[in-house]
């Protein structure tokens, strides 16, 4: 186990890290995304949901410690990474001309930083409830938190949804190069695949982004009130 | 034809560089870029100055000297060939070209444009060879290799080792030379008996010459002269893997697999 450790010590070790803590908080965003569609069910599945959600404080104590730790981890390797990196090129060329770097691929670290801000925005806002001040949570017909008219207050408000478009932006950019470039990192490659694993990064990454945006515009468009 | 060239000048590994215009008139389109920057040393040698240091030797795309960055790019702006290969015609009449070094910290400046590669070198020390005890010389097809394996390995094996995947990369990573340099060899029955200890000592030279990380952003593919596709570079982190696995697990690896029979 000492071994295994050390081995993954280097540089590619740690991507190899990144990329794992990555995968699991793109499992995550995509349980998130499909768990909230459900506000398209009505106030009563919703709030059954987020009930069952915390009914088991242990589970979700687990699930927010690891959440917690898998960003932890993410983030401090892309910093020490980062750090090698730069340090790699101490004198940037005059002209510098990309051929076929993605534009997601070359904003990984601003994309990144846009969504721990909204994460964190999303978090204080929704789950602690500290930002909305002006709205006081209620208990629904079933004795549930009415989290349904929670989440439809929050969207009729137009800087909330432009808040939240800004980080479903950061969030698609992220995942369009993250999730292939994760797959490639963790050695999954075939040449008769490879067009299907690109695009599974950029599908799943459109794919969480449409689920979200459509709870946010579902809202503010009037079609759930 | 005529051009001005933007090139930068540097005295020594310590001093600093600037960038000097010179021009370079009676170019014929036929001419190759080094041929081009021959004209203008010529001249500048009959005016008693200094003339620009670049590197070269084959002159025909296989020995890896030539290293330019011309306007931005690695090798220039054609697809699959080195810097000796390009030829003036690709540019138009009367064009500004500017013409830096690699510039990475693991590739430092020796003088104007040549820079000091031996860190590929020393990562070839590290691993890149196979353990043979010397003796007669094996016979022919005593080892018989697939058709689709052996493509793969000569694929790999053609990386010159001229570095361009490091100038071009933003991280200044050398990771596809290492891939293609470590998938050559476990590709090959001559090389598996090493091949989880070779990777490991690659990888460990790599981040100990100062290299970067690789973005998966493939700009070093684009560049590269030989067209080394990057899937090598997702078998290098496969072989690693594998290398985590089988070292964690076995006592000792990197025994030569000819020391018994000696």
């Amino acid at each position: 186990m000492v071994r295994l450790f050390s081995h993954f010590q280097s540089s590619v070790g740690k991507k190899m890290v990144i990329a794992l803590t990555g995968l699991g908080l793109v499992a995550y965003v995509v349980f998130h995304m499909l768990g909230n569609l459900q506000l398209f069910e009505g106030p009563q599945a919703l709030n059954k949901y987020a009930a069952f959600l915390r009914d088991i404080p242990i589970l979700l104590w687990t699930v927010r410690i690891g959440l917690l730790s898998l960003v932890v981890v993410h983030i401090g390797l892309a910093i020490q990474l980062s750090m090698r990196n730069r340090r790699a090129r101490s004198v940037e060329y005059t002209i510098h001309r990309y051929r076929q770097a993605s534009i997601a691929s070359r904003t990984m670290t601003i994309s990144g930083i846009v969504l721990l801000v909204f994460v964190g925005f999303h978090l204080l806002h929704l789950t602690a409830g500290v930002i909305d001040l002006g709205f006081s949570e209620r208990l629904d017909s079933e004795g549930h938190r009415d989290v349904y008219g929670k989440v439809v207050h929050a969207f009729q408000n137009p800087f909330i949804v432009i808040i939240y478009l800004a980080g479903q932006l950061g969030l698609g950019l992220h995942l369009s190069h993250a999730i292939s470039s994760s797959l490639q990192t963790m050695g999954l490659e075939r040449a008769a695949l490879n067009r299907l694993l690109q695009g599974l990064g950029v599908a799943i990454g459109l794919l969480v982004v449409l689920g979200n945006i459509a709870i946010i515009l579902g809202v503010f468009l009037g079609i759930v009130h | 034809m005529k051009f001005t060239l933007k090139i930068w000048r540097q005295n020594g590994p310590h001093e600093r560089g600037q960038f000097v215009t010179y021009e370079a008139n009676e170019v014929s389109p036929g001419m190759s870029f080094l041929e081009m920057l021959d004209g203008v040393n010529q001249r500048l040698l009959t005016q008693g100055e200094e003339p620009v240091a670049f590197e070269q030797d084959c002159r025909e795309g296989i020995c890896g000297s030539c290293s330019l960055v011309i306007n931005g790019i690695p090798h220039g702006p054609d697809q699959g060939i080195t810097t000796c290969q390009l030829y003036m015609r690709r540019f138009s009449d009367g064009a500004r070209i500017t013409i830096e070094p690699w510039r990475a910290r693991a590739f430092p400046i020796l003088k104007d444009l040549v820079v000091d590669r031996s860190a590929l070198d020393r990562i070839m020390q590290a691993g890149g060879y196979i353990s043979v005890n010397t003796g007669g010389a094996v016979d022919g097809n005593v080892l018989l290799i697939g058709k689709d394996q052996a493509e793969t390995a000569m694929d790999a094996a053609s990386c010159i080792g001229c570095g361009a995947c490091v100038a071009a990369c933003k991280n200044a990573s050398a990771m596809l030379f290492v891939a293609a340099k470590v998938s050559h060899l476990a590709t090959l029955p001559q090389g598996r008996p090493e091949r989880a200890s070779r990777v490991s000592a690659m990888l460990e030279a790599m981040d100990r010459e100062g290299f970067g990380t690789c973005g998966n952003q493939s700009e070093c593919e684009a560049v590269c002269p030989k067209s080394i596709p990057v899937r090598f570079i997702a078998n290098l982190n496969r072989e690693y893997l594998r290398a985590g696995i089988v070292e964690s697990g076995l006592p000792s690896e990197s025994q030569s697999p000819y020391a018994e029979s000696s």
